[in-house]
């Protein structure tokens, strides 16, 4: 209900008030919105990127299949890995990073909630601008090029039913577009271009969250959160927000460069004129190498809030935890071209590169250890969130132990561009990231809902996935030593690796069984789970002093830190062995959280709604679209209307104060939802 | 007490946070410009291997500088630092007239600035046949020197808009004064960009043998 | 008012006095790239020119951009960012051979 009262235009439009209804989700800034939808949004991808690995997979059982063209399945494989590591893997860890962040370090929202919700809308405008590409993309065979002999690869020799040849004209040159192949000459048309600058959209959206997390951990933890009080979750955020403060930069410069080459005739990476495609390559994992820790470094931060609550034993070695983060970050700044270990670096280099690559084993391993060492003799307790905890640390060290492999340079010149390499990123991006971020959606799905998701159908999730997962990517390992190669759309009888492609495909389909288990416990949870009250895991840290589903103002009280896993010390104390003793009154201080989270004193201001981060966003893939149309009248036109666009947003923006002073939230009488009118006085 | 989110414009060290002392947006626009040396790195880096790269067809940008008239223009942008920091001095003292004046100063120097790049540029272009597609080197100068002056472009717009802010409200309240200062740190860095460029791009830039 | 925290700013004659020094140190560049084209210094060139603009990158930072009188976070953070670019730009420019290290 929304109460529309008087107040004094300060902008040009009048602010918005709405507290329910599409509208008040395009207008909102509070983080928790931003981070449902941001959840959304990326689940959304992950289906869709499961469904083109599915069909990758449907082409590989056979040899010598022709399901897929070779175009379509070059397509394929270049969505998949662009659409799982841009628009889900990191939007889902946003999505946490955005509920979580101000609730563990006792804040209201972050630091600038305006630029939070345009990160939230410049990345789905992104998305959709990426994707967009299936429709109004297009994808050419090189014409007039040496050698090559007009090969098509849209075109199906044999013809082939269900040749999926639509996909064909869509991004083909690779998640990592190596020029020249992805450039104006080998890959002519648009495809790459709707790849390239939705990518530069995409980064521009983490990179704005980056600055906005790191602001909101140094300046808005509540009284007594010193840093090193912070929970792991919150560290791995501000890590990862460091590494991606530096990393995009460097790939918005190259994907500049990639736009320039195709679009206005600049020279970066044609080879035929004097361009070096190895200059590509360091810029483009200058920054892909940092990704990979920005894509596991969140998901080692929940199973390190994880482990601990259901061990009921603390983090073991907190703070080696902690730096062991920070340390692979720096050292994962200094490796990134052993992914370019046969691409005719020097001896040297590689040597250099190499040894690099291994140091960052020894953080890996301690953080490893400490998990182990937090699970020994604890009293466990096996939910659903602990098995993709545990699912993690088993998973992510068999991905480690055969990266440590790739380490080896000798070694890696036999694994590279084989199925050895899919199957580690795998282990350590699905294996890892994936079963992490999931054990996080189970763990905090309270938070979000008040009530807990269905324990029993989160293990039939979890034994389906891990065994679908180990039964795809497992294989692989082997699948690569004996010769698979990656990136090609079929494989002869004669190499008989097909018996085993048939046991991945398999997999993979057990994979996407889980997956629909997830989603009926999610929203049948949703709707008619068990209610969670404020603590339903007898947790350790302060986003669970705030009752379920958390209040829009998040605390009505902000918690006074006094010690790491603050919440726990509250409920728990030790005896003379230090093992941890429930105190007597216990229950009644958690009662007494919730009543006093429940009812402010005071009313509470909070930031208003605003428009201009979703028109501010809205109008850069108008000017993107315009890029890649740019010879025609429209498409300069569409430079113009939304370059206008944004640079109102941001005059409104700037004008427009953050909070109207008399414009405040009620307090909460009840936990019911997180809606709440924003009323006067 | 009412508890408080955020504050509009200032945001102090609040009792009830741990705070590193800097304010927000302050703190903010440091993180974001100590990530442009990333951004800028790349593009330097970039012209540094082409520029040394022999045997391309066509002018080099060694070839065809005139430093004198570069000389003059970075001598515009750093003057330019000037009344920028200026313009700041006079809004910390509450002088509106004299924040007015400078900050029109420091847009009127960036835009001489920007002004004797369009020349260059055309020049180049023009005069010695060397576009974007000469070949390697000139693609680097053209994108490494084109996103400083994007920079500085910006920046121009962001002043402007602060100037006309205190024109129509008689002055720059609190919050608007710590937008001046932040403008003028992305102003400043936009500066000291320019200082390595003019150095590594121009002054020292040989074309290869 | 900006920030209640640092008391510290130079005065108007200071930022007249830096911008002098800043002026002085661009001319002797200049200078020094004509002093370099008629009598060709080599190495020596490349490092006078390097020390003169570290002079005028460091003064504009420190007191322009009042980088001295803030809070060592800011420092940490900004150094923290061109060292890294330097760091990793210089391996690259290694790599590809635009510097040549020694029995590479």
């Amino acid at each position: 209900m929304t109460a529309t009262a008087d107040r004094p235009t300060t902008t040009i439009f009048r602010r918005p008030s709405s507290t329910t209804g599409l509208w008040s989700w395009i207008t909102t800034v509070d983080h928790k919105r931003i981070g449902i939808m941001y959840g959304y949004a990326a689940f959304t991808f992950f289906i869709i990127g499961g469904i083109e690995a599915l069909l990758l997979r449907i082409q590989l059982t056979q040899a010598n299949a022709e399901f897929l063209t070779a175009g379509a399945y070059n397509a394929l494989f270049t969505m998949h890995g662009t659409t799982m590591i841009f628009l889900f893997v990191m939007p889902t860890s946003a999505a946490l990073m955005n509920y979580m962040l101000p609730l563990l370090i006792g804040a209201r929202d972050v630091a600038f909630p305006r630029l939070n919700a345009l990160s939230w809308w410049i990345f789905f405008f992104g998305g959709i601008f990426l994707y967009s590409t299936f429709i109004f993309g297009t994808s050419a065979a090189p014409v007039g090029v040496d050698g090559l002999g007009g090969i098509d690869g849209n075109l199906a020799p044999g013809g082939g039913p269900g040749s999926f040849n639509f996909l064909a004209d869509s991004p083909d040159a690779g998640w990592f577009g190596y020029q020249p192949n992805a450039g104006p000459l080998y890959s002519p048309g648009t495809a790459m271009d709707y790849w390239a600058l939705g990518l530069q959209i995409i980064g521009l959206a983490s990179l704005v969250s980056a600055v906005n997390f790191l602001v909101t951990v140094l300046n808005m933890r509540a009284k007594g959160m010193r840093l090193l009080r912070m929970p792991v979750f919150a560290w791995m955020t501000t890590i990862t927000s460091f590494l991606l403060l530096f990393s995009l930069p460097i790939i918005a410069v190259a994907l500049f460069m990639v736009t320039f080459d195709r679009q206005f005739g600049s020279l970066f990476f044609a080879a035929t004129n004097g361009g070096d495609p190895i200059l590509w390559q360091h810029l483009f994992w200058l920054f892909g190498h940092p990704e990979v820790y920005i894509l596991i470094l969140p998901a080692m931060g929940i199973v390190s809030e994880i482990l601990p609550t259901f061990s009921r034993k603390p983090l073991f070695g907190y703070s080696a935890v902690v730096f062991a983060g920070a340390a692979i970050a720096f050292l994962g700044f200094g490796v990134w071209a052993h992914h370019m270990f046969s691409s005719g670096i020097t001896p040297v280099a590689q040597a250099a590169f190499g040894l690099a690559t291994m140091t960052i084993a020894i953080p890996t391993g301690i953080k490893i250890f400490n998990w182990l060492g937090t699970m020994w003799m604890g009293r466990i307790r096996l939910n659903a969130p602990m098995l993709f905890a545990i699912g993690f640390v088993a998973m992510f060290t068999i991905g480690g132990l055969s990266g440590v492999t790739h380490a080896v340079v000798p070694s890696d010149w036999q694994q590279t561009d084989t199925y050895y390499i899919v199957a580690h990123f795998h282990y350590v991006i699905f294996g890892g990231s994936v079963f992490g971020l999931f054990g996080g959606l189970y763990y905090w799905f309270p938070k979000l809902t008040g009530k807990v998701m269905s324990d029993r159908l989160g293990k039939v999730h979890f034994w389906l996935m891990l065994l679908g997962f180990n039964l795809t990517f497992g294989p692989m390992h082997w699948l690569g030593l004996q010769g698979m190669v990656r990136r090609t759309w079929k494989y002869a009888p004669e190499t008989g690796l097909e018996p085993w492609n048939v046991a991945v495909t398999v997999g993979a389909f057990i994979i996407a069984l889980s997956i629909l288990v997830f989603m009926i416990n999610w929203f049948t949870s949703r709707r008619r789970g068990q209610e969670s009250g404020l603590d339903p895991w007898d947790a350790r840290t302060v986003e669970w002093m705030t009752p379920n589903p958390t209040p829009e103002y998040n605390f009505a009280v902000p918690p006074v830190v006094t010690s790491l896993d603050h919440f726990w010390h509250l409920k728990y104390d030790e005896d003379v062995e230090g093992r941890a003793v429930r105190k007597d009154d216990a229950d009644e201080i958690v009662a007494s959280i919730e009543h006093e989270q429940l009812h402010p004193a005071s009313p509470i201001h909070l930031p208003n709604p605003s428009y201009f981060p979703f028109f501010f966003a809205l109008g850069l893939p108008l000017v993107f679209y315009g890029v890649i149309y740019h010879l025609t009248l429209w498409g300069k036109a569409l430079i113009l209307v939304g370059a206008v666009i944004s640079l109102a947003a941001v005059i409104g923006w700037a004008i427009e104060p953050l909070e109207e002073p008399h414009l405040q939230s009620k307090g909460h009488e009840g936990a019911g939802d997180a809606e709440e009118a924003l009323t006067d006085g | 007490m009412a508890e408080l989110a955020h504050e509009a414009g200032l945001e102090h060290a609040h009792p009830e946070h741990e705070s590193t002392g800097v304010e927000n947006r302050k703190l903010g626009m440091w993180l974001f410009l100590s990530s442009e040396f990333l951004f800028f790195g790349a593009l330097i880096s970039n012209y540094l291997l082409y520029s040394n790269r022999g045997g391309f067809s066509g002018v080099y940008p060694a070839e065809v500088y005139d430093i004198p008239f570069t000389s003059v223009s970075s001598f515009v942008l750093l003057m330019s630092s000037l009344t920028m920091v200026l313009a700041h001095n006079a809004q910390s003292r509450e002088d509106h007239n004299g924040t007015r004046t400078w900050l029109f100063a420091t847009a009127a120097l960036g835009s001489v600035f920007l002004g004797g790049q369009v020349f260059e540029f055309t020049e180049f272009i023009v005069g010695h046949d060397m576009t974007l597609g000469t070949n390697p080197a000139a693609s680097a100068f053209y994108v490494l020197t084109g996103f400083h002056g994007t920079h500085v472009a910006i920046g121009v717009i962001m002043l402007l808009s602060l100037w006309g802010i205190s024109r129509r409200r008689g002055g720059l309240s609190d919050k608007h004064g710590l937008n001046l200062e932040l403008v003028g740190l992305y102003w400043h860095f936009v500066d000291i960009i320019w200082i390595v460029i003019f150095t590594v791009v121009y002054l020292l830039s040989v074309p290869p043998a | 008012m900006s920030s209640p925290e640092h008391i510290h700013h130079p005065s108007p004659a200071q930022y007249w006095k830096i911008a002098v020094v800043l002026a002085v140190l661009t001319a002797v560049e200049v200078a020094m790239f004509y002093i370099n084209r008629a009598y060709d210094l080599g190495p020596l060139n490349t490092l006078l020119l390097v020390i003169l603009a570290t002079l005028k990158f460091v003064i504009v930072v420190g007191w322009y951009m009042h980088l001295r009188f803030e809070k060592s976070t800011l420092s940490r953070f900004f150094s923290g960012g061109f060292i890294l670019a330097a760091a990793l730009y210089t391996i690259v420019l290694t790599a590809l051979g635009v510097i040549a290290i020694r029995g590479g």
